[in-house]
């Protein structure tokens, strides 16, 4: 079931949510709206489920407009971040409550319902837990069991706000490598919401990265890590160091790299730490002098912090532990590094 | 016993432990043990005539069950007003919500006499309920209405909070999962209010059964008929009849102490789910 975003506007009084939204979901993919808080992605998963109305704009599962259509009626499966259990129910009762709310026409029968149950306790691999409350539960499991209660009515579309943001890193990890499985597993067209860069490029087909109530860009996670279409996206997908070039009006250049300038022959590269490389001696008149002034060995890329020579500047670098052992930095020690991959915007005139 | 073996944040489980058991001792267990003691001055026929007598059953009938149906009025109503005053956004909503504790502070005595005037024949409500062939003042009817008074402030105040804290997201789950507004109101909603419900029904409950100046005058205290337990208490204490006057209260005591029992129970196990 694919869903079809058009001209989707939202405000709350003078703040915007929602600045005529239009994207496509592709029925069967997993789509992360990534952005920072207040960017609208929230606002717009709820516009999907219904529990928001837009100003402008409809929207569409598989070209059959639902925008005017009432939640209980759009037959989509809601994870919430704080989980949204109903505490006084039993795991069981929690995962067969959208069963048994159904009109009596269309309620299966107890045996079906349980039958129902104990299959996605299964996948939820919960089985032993079926007579527990929420309140017996870790936030790791009650996020499982949320997850389980949204897919027991086979919704057409699954929507998570921010389904792990509440839960601590470790289950987080876990959790998320879990739900890529289980969609590889069920297919169902899925839209989650996150502010975190490596669960969205982790887990998604596809990445919708937003900033103040507008899509800024929008494809796999490889496209938006590798290519992105403006600093801003960028910058939100990892961390950076910002290089002023200077270059003459055919193109600027810096080292082996060339790169477009805007008319005053000034632009700025944007380096990703990792392709900041690290070297004892200059080998060409390009590399730039800098003093080390903080490492951090733990973890599985080492981090470094360089001071560059001729401006101050802090440049970050990571490098892969086998190179950070054979250079054997120490603070305080001058050294040469060389950006690579050096990606330039060209700044827009329009505006 | 593992309350003490676990260290706390707060030291001094003893000592908080003895001040609590020697402070209900000297506020509420000596005075009702007194209580018993002045009813066991009395012989056993003595006491089964007193509190087994027609008049004495009649006023705990009337007592018990008015209280009861009082009590029930603002199980409902008082969450309804508690429901609004969360739920909507009201001119006037920070009034409404003082005048909900009214009932607290006015002297019974005035409530009585207001209520009483009110629903008279002459009374604003009264005349024109009246000729409808419904008499509300000095009948079993006008105890009601004095008892529903003074309860209604003990469930909107306990339900309020919790209604308040109640999670929005509970409400949008339910919807998704093909939820309408009753069975959401029903099935969602209500259970988590339920444990709040009854500890604003007993305590409406508790007052009104021993609500005793606002019910009088509205009442019109004739035997068999209107008269409240704690009104036959204060005529046998008038008559100088002390042992007997406590072999009533003891009695209702019991009774009450029942029926809030029960209620505990109920209200334990409609929070068995909050266990950890």
């Amino acid at each position: 079931m694919g869903i079809q975003i058009q001209n989707i506007s939202k405000q709350f009084g003078n703040y915007t949510a929602l600045d005529q939204i239009d994207l496509t979901v592709p029925s069967g993919e997993l789509v992360a709206l990534l952005g920072p808080s207040g960017s609208g992605k929230t606002t717009l998963l709820r516009i999907i489920a219904g529990l928001e109305t837009p100003d402008t704009g409809t929207i569409h599962f598989d070209g059959e407009e639902t925008t005017q259509r009432k939640v209980r009626e759009r037959q989509v499966g809601f994870v919430f971040q704080h989980y949204a259990l109903f505490r006084h129910m039993t795991v069981f009762d929690n995962i067969a409550f959208g069963m048994t709310v159904k009109p009596r026409a269309e309620r299966p029968g107890k045996a079906q319902i349980s039958a129902r149950v104990h299959e996605l306790l299964g996948l939820i691999q919960l089985d032993n837990l079926v007579d527990r409350y929420p309140a017996q539960l870790s936030g790791g499991q009650r996020q499982r069991v949320a997850l389980a209660r949204a897919l027991a009515t086979e919704p057409k579309v699954l929507l998570l706000d921010e389904p792990f943001g509440a839960l601590d890193a470790k289950v987080r990890q876990e959790l998320r490598r879990w739900l890529r499985k289980l969609h590889d597993e069920i297919h169902v067209t899925s839209v989650f919401v996150t502010h975190d860069q490596e669960e969205a490029l982790e887990v998604a087909d596809r990445v919708v990265v937003m900033n103040q109530a507008k899509v800024e860009q929008v494809g796999t996670p490889e496209e938006v890590y590798d290519r992105p279409a403006n600093p801003f996206v960028y910058g939100f997908l990892g961390n950076v160091n910002l290089f002023h070039c200077r270059g003459n009006e055919s193109g600027g250049q810096h080292g082996e790299s060339t790169f477009p300038v805007d008319s005053d022959g000034v632009n700025i590269g944007y380096v990703r730490p990792g392709d900041i490389r690290i070297l004892r001696r200059a080998e060409s008149a390009a590399d730039i002098a800098a003093e080390v002034i903080f490492i951090q060995g733990a973890g599985a890329l080492p981090r470094v912090e360089l001071r560059r020579v001729d401006n101050g500047e802090t440049v970050h670098a990571e490098l892969p532990r086998e190179q950070y052992r054979q250079l054997a930095l120490k603070i305080g020690e001058q050294v040469y590094i060389q950006p690579t991959n050096i990606r330039v915007f060209v700044p827009d005139y329009q505006i | 016993m593992i309350a003490i073996k676990q260290r706390g944040v707060l030291p001094g489980f003893g000592l908080a432990m003895g001040f609590t058991i020697l402070y209900l001792s000297l506020i509420v267990l000596i005075p009702l043990s007194s209580l018993l003691f002045k009813t066991a001055t009395l012989s056993w026929v003595d006491f089964w005539g007193t509190v087994a007598s027609a008049r004495v059953l009649a006023s705990f009938r009337l007592t018990f069950g008015a209280a009861l149906i009082a009590a029930l009025i603002n199980g409902v109503f008082g969450l309804l007003v508690a429901w609004v005053l969360v739920r909507y956004k009201i001119p006037g909503k920070r009034i409404i919500d003082a005048l909900v504790d009214l009932p607290f502070a006015l002297p019974t005595a005035v409530a009585g006499i207001t209520l009483a005037g009110l629903y008279s024949s002459n009374g604003w409500i009264g005349r024109f309920i009246e000729p409808l062939g419904l008499k509300i003042a000095y009948t079993p009817l006008g105890i009601m209405v004095a008892m529903t008074f003074i309860g209604i402030p003990f469930v909107v105040r306990t339900v309020q909070p919790v209604l308040e804290d109640l999670e929005k997201e509970l409400e949008e789950a339910a919807a998704c999962l093909g939820a309408n507004r009753w069975q959401t109101f029903v099935r969602v909603i209500f259970p988590a209010i339920t444990p709040a419900l009854l500890t604003g029904f007993a305590l409406a409950y508790a007052r009104a059964i021993g609500e005793y100046g606002s019910v009088i005058f509205i009442a019109g205290n004739m035997p068999m008929v209107s008269e409240i337990t704690p009104l036959l208490i204060i005529t046998k204490l008038e008559q100088y009849d002390y042992a007997g006057a406590t072999a009533i209260a003891s009695v209702m005591l019991l009774f009450s102490f029942l029926i809030l029992l029960s209620i505990n129970l109920v209200q334990w196990w409609s929070r068995r789910h909050a266990e950890r």
